[in-house]
């Protein structure tokens, strides 16, 4: 089976973090994101992945080589040298996506975080044997996204309502597919929405299904949604394969901490904490809800919550970062200093203090 | 006549004003009389009465306020215990203004036949030199001294603003906070007198008297309160518009001028740079009072700190500089501890942070709290106050805000005054 990731661009929305790395190389739970839908794929029996990407290709396949030998999984990049929206990347994609198997192949979009019930949607789509299949789920505001209108019994898709002023009804596009090849056809090789002019079509034709996406969903491709996201993965894991959470008397709810990670006395971390790899946690830190990344040093007393902690940056003594400060690779917080929403480019020093939510370049 | 210099005793006067004034200093005025909050681990009245002993043949201190006798019992006889000079706290039935008030007195001020009196504001904060002021007193000649210092112009109207003589340094004109620039020199609060003042000022009363009689005269028949006149009792007399301004230029009142720090303890944000002032001048006075640490058996100790005695330092703290930690106060481990004044029976715990703060009396400190402010000591949230019995819950952060007392803080605020 083959499946196709929608990388896409910059990551502007990202940024400091897309400022270091492409955006599927960011690190979630201690992972890039990107392997999260790798290794989900390959678990239920994907053996080749394109991915769809317009920025920097040749870091990402760098990356990522390590990791086909390691999972046993063939990563090829597709790349777009305009835009081509949702659709185009699929006819761009076409000739690695076709082969003789004429299986269903999956289509993910990469700032989408969810348990990714992939085999239910294989089962789900050989019941219905339509054309198409796509994962919805039930938002709150569901007027920020376009809303799938389905049959409720049998998940056949009517119609798709783009930001809706008024409610009519609360299921999204999860941006999870299953195609069936012969969609490639609908598609031609211009900038084309798959939401807008190719799945309506299916739709019309009856030949579009949508499944209610069991457990979680988030769209982490800006930072407060990356800090939520963090809380709802989790629970998630909590729920599924507790051991991986860290345990023990200094640890509040769900914290994930890398093995190599070291933390020191009287610290409370927790909840929805991720330490990563090489992190070192002195004495009488406080983190919650918040990432630090590789090789990061928070130093004694500091407290930091609702942050992002970027790669190999250090937090001084009795610093306070909060509130969706976000610091970039190689930032270094001085001793005693409050950041208070602070965003924070690469390599930078900072020696006064942030109260209010600003950048600083 | 050799042994005329040695004969003449002294007397201090020290002014601490009363619960209607000092307004500026809440909240922290709200239970403790100003005089008596703390500076460098001392009571603000502490500092002049202690510059006071270093006046030779002083025979006796007198404070001069209208608070409470029993607001003051406790600190007077304590004092006049350490000092080994009897120091007397005199209740004015009213305010009296500062020169009225030493008037009112001058029976009890005059009973060991001083030569000299010092008058002294309580709420100013300088190194009190008064010992050299004495002796420039005498050479000039004069009834009166005063203490004087040069500030920036812009600030200089806030002040009794005066000029003298470059030579004879003789005060030629004295003007109370004026609207307009008149010169940089200011008066300090800090005076030295010949027992002729009482004089002085009876004459400014008498005056007043006959004016008022006067005016009644003239208006019997019209409504005594549309004359303003009327408004100031007789016994009332300011120093400055009804002593210095008048006497000026007369030959009678000079001036000593200190290069040193002065300040004039307005707001609570003043006094912690008050404290600062002080805290430096006890390393170069007595260095005793200052705490000192590594971390390894006592807390980590950075620059000019004051800890009472009876305040337990957890030893992974870090403090200073410009602390002053008053008594019966906890501190937590791994509490750090900048430019701040902690109050009598304050816990603070773990990994609480106080930056640029004055926390109140019975207050606690969360794990993980924060109480910071940017530090500008004259702005209205530039130094952050909790009152008395303040909570501040884990993790809070308080930013530039003042936290009137008994409240309990479980979210995050920053430049607030909260109510």
């Amino acid at each position: 089976m083959k499946a196709l990731i929608l990388v896409g661009g910059f990551g502007t929305r990202l940024r400091p973090l897309t400022l270091s790395v492409p955006k599927p190389l960011v690190d979630f739970a201690n992972k890039p994101m990107i392997l999260h839908q790798i290794e989900a794929l390959k678990a239920i029996g994907v053996n080749e992945v394109v991915l769809a990407i317009n920025y920097q290709p040749e870091i990402m396949l760098n990356f990522l080589k390590g990791f086909e030998a390691k999972l046993g999984i063939k990563i090829t990049c597709s790349q777009e040298t305009e835009p081509l929206g949702t659709a185009g990347p699929l006819a761009l994609a076409r000739d690695k996506l076709l082969d003789d198997s004429g299986e269903p192949f999956f289509v993910l979009n990469s700032d989408v975080i969810s348990e990714y019930p992939l085999k239910e949607m294989i089962q789900f789509h050989k019941a219905h044997g339509g054309e198409a299949s796509i994962m919805v789920t039930k938002v709150d505001e569901p007027s920020k996204y376009g809303v799938v209108i389905m049959e409720e019994s049998t998940g056949q898709v009517e119609k798709f309502v783009e930001k809706p002023k008024i409610f009519v009804g609360n299921k999204i596009n999860a941006g999870i597919y299953l195609l069936n090849p012969s969609v490639l056809d609908r598609i031609q090789l211009r900038p084309t929405s798959i939401e807008k002019e190719v799945f309506p079509k299916i739709a019309a034709e009856k030949q579009l299904f949508a499944m209610v996406l069991p457990g979680f969903w988030m769209d982490i491709g800006q930072p407060r949604d990356y800090i939520t996201g963090l809380r709802l993965y989790l629970d998630s894991i909590r729920k599924k394969s507790s051991e991986k959470l860290a345990t023990g008397p200094h640890i509040v709810g769900n914290v994930l901490v890398d093995e190599t990670a070291k933390i020191g006395e009287g610290c409370l971390i927790g909840p929805d904490v991720a330490i990563g790899p090489g992190c070192v946690v002195e004495s009488g830190v406080r983190l919650s809800r918040c990432t630090v990344m590789r090789g990061v040093r928070i130093k004694k007393h500091a407290c930091i919550s609702s942050s992002i902690i970027g790669w190999h940056s250090t937090v001084g003594q009795w610093a306070r970062v909060e509130n969706m400060t976000i610091l970039g690779e190689d930032v270094h917080v001085g001793d005693e200093i409050y950041s208070n929403g602070g965003v924070v480019l690469p390599h930078k020093e900072i020696k006064s203090s942030i109260l209010k939510p600003e950048i600083v370049m | 006549m050799e042994n005329s210099g040695e004969m003449e005793k002294v007397v201090a006067v020290i002014m601490v004003g009363g619960p209607t004034k000092g307004t500026r200093f809440r909240p922290l005025s709200f239970n403790t009389p100003k005089p008596l909050f703390p500076l460098a681990g001392q009571p603000m009245v502490h500092h002049p009465i202690s510059a006071c002993k270093r006046i030779p043949n002083l025979a006796q201190i007198f404070l001069i306020g209208f608070y409470d006798e029993k607001e003051f019992a406790l600190y007077v006889s304590s004092i006049s215990n350490e000092l080994r000079v009897p120091v007397r706290y005199l209740k004015e039935d009213k305010p009296h203004g500062s020169a009225g008030g030493l008037y009112h007195f001058r029976n009890l001020i005059m009973e060991d036949g001083p030569s000299h009196i010092f008058l002294l504001n309580c709420d100013v904060c300088c190194n009190f030199p008064l010992p050299d002021m004495l002796e420039a007193h005498k050479r000039y000649g004069g009834m009166g001294t005063m203490l004087v210092v040069k500030v920036s112009a812009e600030s200089a109207n806030q002040f009794g603003t005066l000029v003298s003589d470059p030579v004879t340094n003789e005060l030629l004109h004295y003007t109370e906070k004026p609207e307009t620039f008149v010169s940089d020199l200011i008066n300090c609060g800090v005076y030295i007198f010949t027992p002729d003042i009482f004089s002085a000022i009876e004459d400014v009363s008498n005056d007043r008297e006959d004016r008022v009689t006067a005016n009644l005269r003239r208006l019997s028949s019209i409504d005594i309160s549309t004359s303003t006149r009327t408004n100031i009792p007789t016994d009332f007399v300011r120093l400055d518009q009804d002593i210095l301004s008048p006497l000026s230029g007369k030959k009678q009142l000079y001036t000593y001028e200190t290069m040193d720090y002065w300040e004039q303890i307005k707001t609570p944000g003043i006094s912690l740079k008050c404290s600062g002032l002080y805290l430096a001048q006890f390393r170069l006075t007595s260095p005793h009072l200052l705490a000192s640490g590594d971390g390894t058996r006592s807390a980590t100790v950075v620059g000019d700190v004051f800890v009472h005695p009876s305040a337990k330092v957890h030893p992974t703290a870090k403090i200073g500089p410009n602390v002053s930690i008053s008594a019966n106060v906890r501190v937590g481990p791994g509490v750090r501890l900048i430019s701040c004044i902690i109050l009598d029976d304050v816990e603070l715990e773990d990994n609480a942070i106080v930056i640029n703060s004055i926390v109140g009396w019975k207050s606690s400190l969360g794990r993980w709290s924060r109480v910071q402010a940017d530090g500008d000591y004259n702005s209205k949230l530039g130094i952050t106050i909790l009152g008395e019995s303040v909570v501040v819950e884990q993790e809070v952060v308080v930013v530039n805000s003042i936290v009137l007392p008994n409240k309990i803080l479980n979210v995050s605020v920053q430049d607030e005054i909260i109510l």
